[in-house]
């Protein structure tokens, strides 16, 4: 059977009602389920308006940001330098094999646990938690993306000459675009997970930090508006920042279809 | 000038060329025929350094090299005005300075107003435009073309051909051009080379091209019947 992608607005309105369908879930579960351990979306809502009414919310939010974004920037930016490295270069590649392995294996609770016992408390734990999680992923997706490179370009490149930066900036980088993006995604998701992981475990302050409070006090509302906080921010990063992202970089690609 | 001097070439197991003498002359259009598999390629991939012979020499004047490929090859995510001027910035000329010299190059084969196309907006016979734009912008010195109207219809083929004639009489190009088609090479060619499947080359006697061109059609007509 063939199926053709429906209209944009028959698309956003199933969106609407996906949404609707998980908040009308959420509300029955929360009358038959105890209020201790499940707050209805009301009761959520009201949290969350008296975290942002307190302030409580900037504060925390801005500082989980700066955590996810400088380790989301380090663990992607390293991912994708030392990616490309590999990718032109087979002999690195298998030497990185083992790191690789051992990154994508580990679970992230023990990185988590090394990374308070080597930095303490804080920041330092926290980033490096997300910088390594992340790393993998774009690593792997960048090295894919460069071997995927149509040799025929880069003889053609080879052919007029191109410089190694020319080579770089006109066949590789723009040619890996696709698979670079779809693991900037995914470190995305991974690095809010991350972030969250290393507050719980490893700071005194952020939203991670902010919810493993909430739960300790049994403060179920607010518990539940810092999971609604943390899917707002995913929805922001992704629909905000890597959609039109993506949509820039893969341009070519969208004129041709 | 470009000079071969028994020029052997082998890719794992499979000799290519072997004991290869060759000499073209500054500005000489010649064009090495023969079926597919017998080294054609290899003798431009030679002349570019891309490759280097097994044995032998390869001696090529100093200069710009433009390249004509089989198939355009083009960047896809780069837009035909970038596509031609990339050979330029690779010259170090300035963006700027390369895009205008590639905007006038664009409008040399009849793809002004597409400046701004992706490859994937332009058709085969467009695409391929943008890289004889591209091969020219360079100012080549050495101007190598592989097959350039293989995957062409034979009406793009004759107007592309047209325009090659065209620009290439006006420049002081040496060309060598790679064809399994002897008609295309008897329009283009000053001298035609025929490479054998044995790994030899023989130069064609182009005095009478008709006949030339007819004893080829024989041939080509005796295989078929038999």
């Amino acid at each position: 059977m063939v199926s053709t992608t429906p209209p944009r607005r028959t698309r956003l309105l199933f969106g609407v009602l996906g949404v609707a369908a998980i908040l009308v879930g959420w509300q029955v579960l929360s009358l038959v389920v105890n209020p201790a351990i499940m707050a209805s979306p009301a009761d959520t809502a009201k949290a969350l308006a008296n975290l942002v009414w307190e302030g409580t919310l900037w504060i925390q939010l801005l500082i989980t940001l700066k955590r996810l974004v400088i380790g989301l920037a380090i663990g992607a930016a390293v991912g994708l330098i030392v990616g490309v490295l590999a990718g032109l270069e087979p002999r690195l590649r298998s030497f990185l094999e083992p790191l690789r392995w051992t990154g994508m294996t580990i679970p992230a609770v023990i990185i988590a646990v090394l990374a308070m016992l080597w930095f303490g408390l804080g920041d330092v734990s926290v980033i490096f938690l997300v910088a390594v999680i992340v790393m993998p992923s774009m690593y792997v997706n960048t090295m894919a993306g460069v071997m995927a490179i149509d040799p025929r370009l880069v003889e053609m490149g080879n052919v007029y000459h191109f410089s190694r930066r020319l080579l770089l900036t006109e066949v590789y980088l723009p040619g890996i675009g696709s698979p670079v993006m779809a693991g900037l995604t995914l470190a995305a998701g991974i690095a809010v997970r991350a972030v969250v992981l290393g507050e719980v475990l490893g700071a005194m302050n952020g939203i991670g930090h902010a919810f493993s409070r909430a739960m300790s006090y049994l403060e179920t509302p607010e518990l539940f508006a810092w999971v609604v906080v943390l899917l707002a921010l995913m929805g922001v990063i992704e629909l905000g920042l890597l959609r039109p992202l993506k949509k820039r970089a893969m341009r070519w690609k969208k004129v041709g279809e | 000038m470009i000079t071969f001097e028994h020029v052997t070439k082998t890719f794992d197991t499979l000799k290519v060329l072997d004991d290869l003498n060759l000499e073209v002359a500054d500005n000489q259009i010649v064009a090495v025929v023969g079926p597919s598999g017998v080294g054609k390629t290899t003798i431009l991939k030679l002349i570019t350094g891309i490759i280097l012979p097994d044995e032998g020499r390869v001696a090529v004047a100093e200069g710009a090299v433009g390249y004509v490929f089989q198939e355009p090859r083009l960047l896809p995510w780069r837009t035909a005005l970038d596509n031609v001027a990339a050979p330029l910035r690779a010259q170090r000329m300035d963006k700027m300075g390369a895009r205008k010299v590639a905007a006038r190059w664009l409008a040399r084969v009849g793809l002004q107003g597409f400046e701004r196309y992706y490859p994937a907006e332009l058709s085969g016979g467009m695409a391929q435009r943008v890289s004889i734009a591209r091969a020219f912008a360079a100012e080549p010195r050495i101007l190598l073309m592989d097959e350039p109207f293989s995957n062409v219809d034979v009406a793009l083929k004759g107007s592309l051909i047209a325009i090659l004639q065209t620009i290439i009489k006006e420049r002081d190009a040496t060309v060598v051009y790679v064809t399994h088609e002897l008609t295309e090479a008897l329009r283009l060619a000053d001298r035609i080379l025929e490479l054998t499947p044995d790994h030899r080359l023989r130069e064609l006697d182009l005095s009478d091209r008709s006949a030339v061109a007819r004893e080829w059609l024989a041939a080509t007509l005796g295989s078929l019947e038999a």
